[in-house]
């Protein structure tokens, strides 16, 4: 005999999934819908930018020296200019490419000296001391090393950027790893999980939120660390173009270079969002819930 | 006999003794309810049957074997709300199957019928984030059972749920372990859920824990719970259990 018939069960699951019942004396707020609420937000993004665009433009000149800010008018010629000659993607793809394999080899090392030391007790008591003393250390003192060791080529530039990177995903990947409730490792090994198991099917999962949070924040400063670096010490990639503008006081070379940086960033952090959004599906459905 | 606990002695570190020569008995089929007062050592109990915890003397027997670590082929179910929340109702309840290497054709048979039994095949893929108490609950109940353990370990499961819900849930366990002839090992501190839903009731007290009184209910497997809280025998059961869990306290 089965007493929860299947009106009841699906009459629970409407329950579940459907919004909470309105107040009975005041009516609740209309909610606009997703679709308007961004393309409203977008306007206002457009407006906002696009007014800071034209009072730059009136004030550069008459209220400061066009020396030092340039205007958007000719910053955008200078940028059309580097498009059509190429500069753009020679510098652009220089420092993509130390990006990229700067924040691959920093967050790669980072998960797995995270998950290590926050899996196995022992070694994260013995190592943590000495990744945090190693942390506190400002990256930019290890520059000189860096280039004495890997010289000026992107050797230089991809290990700069991953140490910056490493601390950042090793962090939040050894808190994630900690922090994965007891209950549910129990419940698992239980229900008849091997250590493997456990590690695969409770704990990685478990630490992703953190791991993915750790890698999103990493994207930018891994791209500042080969900014940074290219600054120091090299003839090619955005950060030389920087440098460059700035010494033959071209403020209008120095926005340029910043405005690929900024769209390259932009680019960046909207793959890694689509990424670990759909690793983490389940989380997203659960604030909406 | 599904479950022996032979002169058990168990203390926390650096606390006083929980269980000293201490013994308890399940048979094959049977539902047991352990009814104490919170904290008195009921769930340090069912995590020794679980293998969880060892004893620091005597031994842990499942079907007639001394256990060794973490006893798998008992069913575990806690008030907590163990569902792994980044996989789908399905997969939760297929996880076990998944685990102990289930031939892929089985674990779809199992899965399918675990899902009928406990009324959460509309709900299959949906996560646990998008369901209801009663339904993270029949959910947990299926993952417990869809490997058919001899033996279902279950730690205060309805407490966190109101009233009229853990009334539904207590007929579906009947239902389910009815259907399924499994041992029942259930915490409780709840006097009705013990008397609903057991055939013996062991009443727990006292540091060390001991057994204050065990009784044996009537009502049988196919019974009718509506009818049983009309039932004179009902209240003067709970009114004894009061009494004694009174006892227990002071």
């Amino acid at each position: 005999m089965n007493m929860m018939t299947k009106v009841e069960s699906d009459k629970e699951l409407a329950q579940s999934t459907r919004a909470k019942p309105r107040g009975l004396t005041r009516p609740a707020p209309v909610r606009k819908s997703p679709a308007r609420y961004r393309l409203e937000n977008l306007a206002l993004q457009v407006l906002l930018i696009g007014g800071f665009l034209l009072l730059w433009e009136y004030a550069s000149d008459r209220w400061v020296p066009k020396l030092m800010v340039s205007k958007p008018s000719e910053i955008g010629a200078m940028m059309q200019r580097w498009l059509m000659d190429g500069t753009y993607m020679t510098n652009l793809w220089v420092t993509i490419q130390a990006t990229f394999f700067g924040f691959t080899f920093g967050a790669g090392a980072g998960m797995i000296v995270g998950f290590l030391t926050g899996s196995w007790r022992r070694l994260g008591d013995i190592l943590q001391p000495i990744v945090t003393a190693f942390y506190t250390l400002p990256r930019l003192a290890l520059a000189p090393l860096f280039l004495l060791w890997f010289g000026l080529g992107i050797e230089f530039r991809i290990v700069f950027a991953a140490t910056i990177v490493f601390f950042l995903v090793y962090y939040n990947t050894y808190f994630g790893v900690r922090e994965v409730s007891r209950e549910l490792i129990s419940a698992v090994r239980i229900m008849g999980a091997s250590r493997l198991q456990v590690m695969t099917r409770v704990i990685i999962p478990s630490a992703l939120v953190w791991v993915a949070a750790g890698l999103k924040i990493s994207v930018p400063y891994a791209l500042v660390g080969v900014v940074v670096a290219e600054m120091l010490a090299s003839d090619q990639g955005m950060g030389f173009l920087l440098s460059r503008s700035a010494s033959q006081f071209s403020a209008s070379g120095s926005f340029a270079a910043i405005a690929g940086l900024l769209v390259v960033a932009l680019i960046v952090d909207w793959i890694i969002t689509k990424i670990t959004d759909r690793a983490l599906r389940w989380k997203t459905v659960a604030e909406q819930n | 006999m599904l479950l022996e606990l032979r002169d058990i002695y168990f203390r926390y570190h650096g606390e006083a003794p929980i269980l000293e020569g201490f013994d308890l008995e399940v048979q094959d089929g049977e539902f047991v309810a352990l009814l104490g007062p919170s904290g008195c050592g009921k769930s340090t109990l069912l995590n020794l049957a679980a293998g969880l915890l060892d004893p620091l003397s005597g031994e842990v027997d499942f079907e007639g074997k001394e256990l060794k670590g973490l006893n798998r082929n008992a069913g575990y179910m806690t008030q907590g709300d163990t569902l792994l929340p980044w996989m789908t109702v399905t997969n939760n309840i297929a996880l076990p199957l998944e685990l102990r290497n289930f031939p892929k054709a089985e674990r779809q048979q199992k899965i399918e019928r675990a899902l009928r039994l406990v009324n959460l095949w509309d709900a299959r893929d949906k996560f646990p984030s998008e369901l209801s108490g009663g339904m993270k609950r029949r959910a947990l109940l299926a993952r417990s059972i869809i490997y058919d353990p001899p033996m279902l370990l279950m730690d205060e499961p309805f407490g966190a749920l109101d009233a009229q819900m853990r009334e539904t849930m207590h007929q579906e366990l009947l239902d389910t372990v009815g259907r399924t002839g499994e041992g029942v090992l259930f915490v409780t501190h709840d006097i009705a859920e013990s008397i609903l839903l057991a055939d013996r009731i062991i009443v727990l007290g006292g540091k060390p824990l001991k057994v204050m009184e065990e009784i044996h209910i009537k009502w049988g497997k196919d019974r009718d719970l509506d009818q049983i809280r009309k039932d004179p025998e009902y209240t003067a059961l709970e009114t004894r259990l009061r009494d004694l869990l009174r006892a227990a306290h002071s």
